[in-house]
């Protein structure tokens, strides 16, 4: 079969009113989905999977990926506006997108992630129609040993995010990598500091750190101290981004949507480490480096483009592999199954009409985000005009239904106000969450390829530089913890 | 005009007290736990079969995913609930027959349950890449006496975990837990990605699973371990291969309530099921996924249960595979 003749299959199964409109539909589910602080994009997706049983494959596939990417923008909203991540990738958007909105910006950075957010689906769609097979195939060539020197190298991003003190930073990432350790351990099965409370076996719930770490301290702040905010410029948010803007911030928008394509076709990473990769290269390449922090509209966009640039990226190895790259490509892969259809290499011969189709819904879901993005923007932008007063208890109520409903279990409520505090703690003694949660959600990766690999060698850590991808990012790790430390000497000595 | 609108609201109000005290299993929604994560195996399988047992039961099914800890955090919310038929859980294979033969570590034994029925059977095959050479059964116990085998699981205590070990050891191999490596690694998906890019061997899991690779040619049978032969695979039979024991090694999904469950209830449960399945949407649904549906009333399926733990608790025992502390 031609090119042509495969776009023209894939034309004539997506070609009908159900299939667009359901991919609309799952854009506008997954961005107010994504929006409410708590409801991840996950979970958007996980409570829009039994709908899609009775529909037309395509179409439920369609509406799931409008979830998906949806989702994966609508948490930027609240990050920005709130500081709370509507979905744990969008963390890193938190970091500069949240005092653009305390200084009055919140429409210009609000705009920004919506920029570039469809840019990087842009980039993301188009690698994996164009080179799926070829990343996939690389994708394969990770084992448990190039895992490792990938998070190793992953974890100096800890550098760029910590702010002013590396001290505090590292302080933070390691709290965060103790409280990883919850949980039952991967190659024993024993218990790991849950206390014989079998609702710890499960580890500490990601959500419900995520919402404690970042939400509930400002809302403590708040009820310790109501009236600190008045008389700062916070409305509001009718700034818009300029073309300006997002020309100056081409670069690290284009470098973002790469590192997100390239994590996203490895399985096993996810969205949020990638915003983080892709928000310290920004911040390592860029030459106003003390703005980030502290509201640089690049910032923004290369968190944004980070998390995006997985979006599409995650389907290739669910489509060319049959595997699942992250917990919403398994959920997905569910509606797949459901259906009667097996992903992997022989879809492309079996079931090109789909392939072709999901390619054709693709492109046009890259479009429907920005109008759906730019509506959503309207809307939500007044919430910044809301008072504090108001808008921290309705935030509040919400994150509580969010983490309950995560997990249907009220034991991560309780996490959730308990890493509050910490949160809190960390917040009057200026120690950046961050470095907490980029540990939080690497340390475990970080654990478990250790020993898998040293299962592999028979503990031989020969093992671990076993070949050229893995020397690549020993080198990486090595040259950048240099450049840590040369930059510690410079401030030392200035 | 006062007095009729009078009567008629004791005589409404008379009825529905009358219902009330009438009222039978179940008066309200019932909740139901799914003790794993949506769009894996137990969830596909258990939101197929809500449809028609929400027609069954009459009453709407709240169904709610619990996860944590290879299922073990769902089932404990389960295990605490009133049993009163109103929290249901959906038991699997892995949080209920290798887990509790497993672990000594875990919160809850098969007393703490009450079976009402298993209505899914799920064939379990051991699959090796093309690449490896490794064309029989044969071939891979042969490779085992060279050294460098490993086998992937999704977890510590996980079906695959067994299964890895139990195949290994019915083939003759002694010692299969120092002759292979177990390499766990988190998730069914994550399991099979192993075998794809070598980092293990081989691994065996429900064929469900396994199954969009073995049509895609990326992973080979070796066999499967049902008397019948699973369609879409070209592989032997345990019985083929006269290993008739690897029979009880197969997933299963069933509906369990807390242990003081009441006998009325869960004859409802044994007749609801029962319409449930002879749904033709469901057997469609479930046999394209490479499942078997095999109704078992309550009586049956906890001495299935039963069975297949023992045969589980003995291999464990001798292998010492029991995970304390």
């Amino acid at each position: 079969m031609s090119f042509v003749d495969s776009l023209m299959a894939g034309l004539s199964v997506v070609a009908s009113f159900e299939a667009f409109f359901a991919l609309f539909a799952g854009i506008c589910i997954g961005v107010v989905g994504g929006a409410i602080p708590g409801l991840s994009a996950t979970m958007a997706v996980a409570l829009t999977l039994p709908f899609t049983f009775s529909l037309q494959p395509i179409t439920g596939i369609l509406l799931l990926l409008g979830v998906y990417k949806g989702g994966i923008f609508g948490g930027s909203i609240p990050a920005i506006l709130i500081k709370t991540p509507g979905t744990p990738a969008s963390s890193a958007t938190i970091l500069d997108g949240h005092p653009m909105a305390e200084r009055g910006e919140a429409g210009r950075a609000l705009g920004m992630a919506l920029w570039a957010s469809c840019t990087a689906d842009v980039v993301s769609n188009l690698a994996l129609i164009l080179f799926a097979g070829w990343l996939a195939s690389f994708a394969l060539n990770f084992g448990p040993p190039e895992f490792f020197a990938l998070i190793l190298f992953s974890l100096t991003i800890i550098a760029g995010v910590s702010g002013d003190s590396l001290l505090r930073g590292a302080l933070s990432a390691l709290l965060g990598l103790l409280l990883a350790t919850v949980g039952l351990d991967l190659v024993y099965g024993t218990n790991r500091f849950t206390f014989g409370d079998p609702n710890m076996m499960g580890g500490l719930n990601f959500i419900a750190v995520l919402i404690g770490l970042f939400a509930i301290p400002e809302i403590i702040a708040m009820a310790w101290n109501p009236t600190a905010h008045l008389g700062k410029a916070r409305a509001l948010g009718h700034t818009k981004v300029s073309f300006a803007d997002y020309r100056r911030s081409f670069k690290s928008i284009i470098r973002g949507s790469f590192i997100g394509v390239f994590l996203g076709s490895i399985p096993g990473i996810g969205a949020a480490p990638s915003a983080f990769l892709s928000y310290s290269e920004a911040r390592r390449k860029s030459p106003n480096k003390e703005n980030f922090g502290k509201g640089e509209i690049e910032g923004v966009a290369a968190s944004e483009a980070g998390n995006n640039g997985v979006a599409g990226a995650t389907l290739i190895p669910l489509l060319a592999l049959g595997v699942p790259g992250d917990v919403i490509t398994a959920i997905i892969i569910g509606a797949f199954m459901i259906h009667g259809l097996q992903p992997g290499p022989m879809m492309f011969i079996l079931n090109v009409d789909i392939i072709y189709g999901l390619f054709i819904g693709l492109i046009v879901s890259s479009v429907f985000l920005f109008i759906v993005g730019s509506v959503a923007i309207k809307g939500f932008r007044f919430v910044a005009d809301v008072p504090k007063r108001i808008l921290m208890p309705a935030v509040l109520v919400l994150c509580i239904y969010g983490v309950f409903a995560v997990n249907n279990n009220i034991f991560d409520v309780g996490v959730m106000f308990a890493m509050g505090w910490v949160g809190y703690g960390m917040l009057r003694y200026q120690i950046p969450a961050a470095p907490f949660l980029i540990a939080f959600i690497l340390g475990p990766l970080l654990e478990d390829n250790f020993r898998q690999s040293m299962l592999m060698s028979s503990s031989d850590p020969a093992i671990l530089l076993r070949g050229p991808i893995t020397w690549f990012f020993w080198a990486l790790t090595l040259i950048t913890i240099i450049a840590i430390v040369r930059n510690i000497g410079k401030r030392a000595g200035a | 005009m006062k007095f009729t609108k009078l009567t008629c609201a004791i005589a409404l109000g008379t009825v529905f007290g009358a219902a009330a005290a009438l009222a039978e299993y179940p008066e309200r929604a019932i909740n139901m736990v799914i003790p794993y994560g949506a769009g894996g195996a137990t969830d596909i399988s258990a939101r197929t079969i809500a449809e028609p047992l929400g027609n069954a039961v009459g009453k709407p099914l709240i169904m709610a995913n619990v996860t944590g800890a290879g299922g073990a955090t769902g089932s404990v919310t389960v295990q605490n609930a009133k049993a009163d038929g109103y929290t249901m859980l959906f038991a699997r294979v892995g949080s209920h027959s290798v887990n509790p033969a497993m672990k000594a570590t875990l919160p809850y034994t098969l007393d703490d349950f009450r079976f009402v029925t298993v209505y899914e059977i799920n064939p379990v095959a051991c699959a090796v890449t093309p690449a490896s050479g490794i064309n029989s059964m044969d071939d891979l116990i042969a490779k085992v006496a060279e050294g460098g085998v490993s086998y992937s699981s999704s977890g510590v205590g996980s079906l695959l975990h067994l299964a890895g070990a139990m195949v290994l050891k019915e083939f003759g191999v002694e010692d299969p837990l120092t002759a292979a490596t177990h390499i766990p690694q988190k998730g069914g998906g994550a399991a099979a990605t192993a075998v794809l890019n070598g980092t293990a061997t081989f691994l065996c899991t429900n064929s469900s699973a396994l199954a969009s690779f073995v049509a895609n040619g990326q992973l080979k049978p070796l066999m499967v371990t049902t008397a019948e032969p699973v369609v879409g695979f070209d592989a032997p039979t345990a019985n083929e291969l006269g290993k008739d024991r690897l029979n009880q090694l197969v997933g299963w999904t069933g509906i369990a309530g807390p242990a003081g469950l009441p006998d009325d209830v869960a004859g409802k449960w044994g007749e609801w099921m029962a319409a449930a399945t002879q749904d033709t949407k469901f057997n469609e649904t479930m046999t394209a996924r490479g499942s078997v549906i095999r109704l078992m009333d309550p009586v049956e399926a906890n001495e299935f249960i039963e069975g297949q733990y023992n045969v589980f608790r003995a291999l464990v025992d001798e292998l010492g595979m029991r995970i304390e502390g």
